[in-house]
């Protein structure tokens, strides 16, 4: 389905999707993130990309699996599965849409995770294809994706400067759009057109090149005793920034929380975890295989380029350059890659 | 003005004479228009180096972890490191020698006057440009900033105090006092702002604002914990905050270990984010020299600095005491006077 919404039938959309939590994007504390709206009225589409990725909706920081607490000395378990009200997200851009089908896999492959499933059963995304590169450390081409790429959206909106293509993806995309039915316009030639015109343009700006993405995995597994790993992550110093911020990185951490000690309260916890942490590896005797920040380097790179290449035949990444853009210290993916492949 | 060229002869000499192993300076960076830090070995490498206000990082961390890597090593390379040191970084430099983590000898001070200029805060230029991204960011010398914005050819100039850091504007001594050599002029500060004028602006609202404002902040906390990392005064092998023990020897009994007390859940909540930031405050109370790096890193922008002035103008307004401006000095926590405030003491 497509159709064609005018910049001020956009509230109007939006206002038909009021028993749904509805996230869009929001400039505050300087920075752009996904915020709940409230009303039509409160939605703004000039944004960047958000800091934070669409990850959180369907993998929160902080997800509880279950509570416990001692009842006359027998221990008593409650689920707290969430069952969330549908969630719409707006402005979701093409590289994060893409991070999706990605987590999809890890959170279905092996074992199907309920918490996950239960919030993206009830999640729709509605994305925006980028009329230009948001920062010189865009490369979504260059990981087999597009500005205005489809994959793992419902819809995707597209600015055609006065109005928007909308264009429904799949079928939870399409019902969203028939709720707002009133505040479309049919698409004509001239509109195809006009879209089609801006997808184009906005693959011919220049992004970073990453080469040949086949030949990437075997460069890595070379270099994987290199010494470029220690020196490419002299100067890290590893935060979580990288993986907290990644629309595609997904390690977690499980802790009791008690709350109680005298009653036994508590609840057991899920917490995002992250590979440039020293204790996500440690081992109880206090031998770590990742002691050094040139190993956890080459870990993070790894799982994006290598590992995950050989268990779900694609890249970890889309490109979205956030990792880079926010690295306190200039270390940079695709530099790294470039090294590595040379 | 300063000449970076001889910042670049500085350092090619010291590497070219064997005086240090390394030399921590700031290049051009791939990934933005700021610069990142590099740790030159070689002379010729110097080249590299640049100087503008884009320079932000505090490189006095790296001293930190070549002090940590030397600890771990068999065979420690223990020969002077230099740095690029700005004024506040130069105190920085100062506090870990009050604290005895290195010696005098064992750091050559490359140090830099901003002339009462500073650097620039990505998080009010990214404001100014609503997460725009610079692609270029120069400073005309006199009191204007000028960006570049990607994607937009135009050039803007900003005024300096719109886009500079709040440690710059508060700055007391651009020049670094701790030093092997100094490049540029002792330039007097420019009076944009008092010191602890952010701060101060702070403490002018009430207790229940200041109280929501936090929370707004703590919420938002990703506890990534890049304020922890980037800072050179948190250098503990182990933080309280930390879930697991660090220092495990052979001799730590499973009990030990077992029996570690979590302070500061895992969870990013209010209540745990806040016993983070607070916990680590107040460790920082008189060892701060408010190089900002904490703020800056912040992917959120919490105003972390706030926390910590604030504390370093207690310290200053109750003992008189600045950190890192007097490496004879002792420490504010391990000193006392007989006219401190207070009677406990006596």
């Amino acid at each position: 389905m497509e159709k064609i919404l005018s910049q001020e039938k956009l509230r109007e959309w939006v206002d038909t999707l009021d028993d749904c939590e509805v996230h869009a994007p929001a400039f505050a504390d300087s920075v752009w993130n996904y915020a709940r709206i409230e009303a039509g009225a409160d939605i703004d589409l000039s944004h960047t990309n958000t800091i934070g990725s669409i990850k959180t909706f369907v993998f929160p920081q902080r997800e509880v699996f279950f509570r416990f607490e001692k009842k006359d000395g027998v221990p008593l378990l409650t689920s707290t599965l969430p069952d969330p009200i549908p969630t719409v997200v707006f402005g979701v851009r093409p590289c994060d849409g893409r991070g999706m089908p990605r987590n999809d896999t890890v959170f279905n492959k092996e074992f199907e995770d309920p918490y996950y499933w239960a919030r993206r059963d009830k999640l729709t995304l509605i994305g925006l294809a980028c009329n230009q590169p948001h920062s010189p450390n865009c490369f979504c081409q260059s990981v087999g994706g597009s500005p205005h790429s489809e994959e793992g959206l419902d819809i995707l909106m597209t600015d055609l400067g006065d109005r928007f293509h909308v264009k429904g993806i799949t079928a939870k995309g399409v019902e969203i759009m028939e709720r707002g039915r009133d505040a479309f316009d049919a698409v004509s030639d001239s509109d195809q057109a006009d879209a089609g015109k801006i997808h184009e343009t906005s693959r011919s700006y220049p992004q970073r090149p990453l080469g040949d993405l086949d030949a990437i995995p075997e460069a890595l597994r070379e270099n994987f005793d290199s010494p470029l790993w220690a020196d490419m992550a002299q100067h890290c110093i590893g935060c979580g920034i990288c993986t907290f911020l990644c629309p595609t990185c997904h390690c977690f951490d499980i802790n009791d929380e008690v709350t109680s000690p005298t009653s036994g309260e508590g609840e057991r916890v899920r917490t995002w975890d992250n590979c440039q942490f020293p204790d996500f590896t440690m081992h109880t005797s206090g031998h770590n295989p990742r002691g050094d920040l040139g190993s956890r380097l080459r870990q993070r790179v790894n799982h994006k380029f290598l590992y995950f290449v050989e268990n779900h035949n694609t890249q970890q990444c889309t490109g979205c350059g956030r990792c880079i853009t926010e690295c306190p210290v200039g270390i940079d993916i695709v530099a790294v890659l470039e090294r590595v492949s040379q | 003005m300063v000449n970076v060229e001889e910042i670049r002869d500085f350092a090619a000499g010291l590497l070219e004479r064997g005086e240090v192993k390394s030399v921590l300076g700031f290049r051009h960076g791939s990934a933005s228009a700021f610069a990142e830090p590099c740790t030159l070995t070689e002379a010729d490498d110097a080249a590299s180096l640049v100087w503008d206000p884009t320079c932000l990082n505090n490189l006095a961390l790296y001293l930190v972890k070549d002090r940590k890597q030397q600890a771990a090593s068999k065979t420690p390379d223990t020969r002077p490191v230099g740095i690029v040191a700005k004024g506040c970084d130069s105190r920085a430099v100062g506090v870990l020698l009050q604290e005895n983590y290195f010696k005098r000898e064992d750091v050559v001070v490359i140090g830099i006057s901003c002339e009462g200029t500073g650097v620039v805060d990505p998080k009010k230029l990214s404001n100014k440009l609503k997460g725009r991204t610079a692609s270029r960011v120069t400073f005309d010398g006199a009191d204007g900033i000028s960006v570049s914005v990607y994607g937009d050819e135009t050039e803007t100039v900003i005024p300096a105090r719109e886009v500079l850091a709040d440690r710059c504007l508060e700055c007391r001594a651009a020049a670094p006092a701790l030093n092997n050599v100094v490049f540029g002029d002792s330039v007097e500060a420019r009076d944009y702002n008092e010191p602890f004028h952010a701060a101060k602006e702070a403490e002018n609202v009430s207790e229940d604002e200041r109280w929501a404002t936090w929370e707004h902040h703590f919420d938002r906390c990703l506890r990534c914990f890049a304020c922890r990392a980037v800072c050179p005064m948190c250098y503990c092998p182990e933080c309280v905050v930390d879930s697991t023990t660090f220092v495990v020897t052979l001799g730590t009994s499973a009990k030990e270990k077992a029996n570690r007390i979590r302070w500061c859940e895992r969870s990013a909540n209010t209540s745990e984010s806040a016993v983070y930031h607070l916990t680590r405050a107040i460790h920082l109370a008189g060892r701060c020299i408010d190089c900002g790096e904490c703020e800056r890193v912040c992917p959120v922008n919490i105003p972390l600095r706030l926390l910590n002035t604030k504390l370093e103008k207690e310290a200053f307004e109750m003992f008189e005491y600045q950190a890192g401006h007097d490496i004879e000095q002792a420490s504010l926590l391990s000193s006392f006077r007989d006219e401190d405030p207070n009677s406990f003491i006596r």
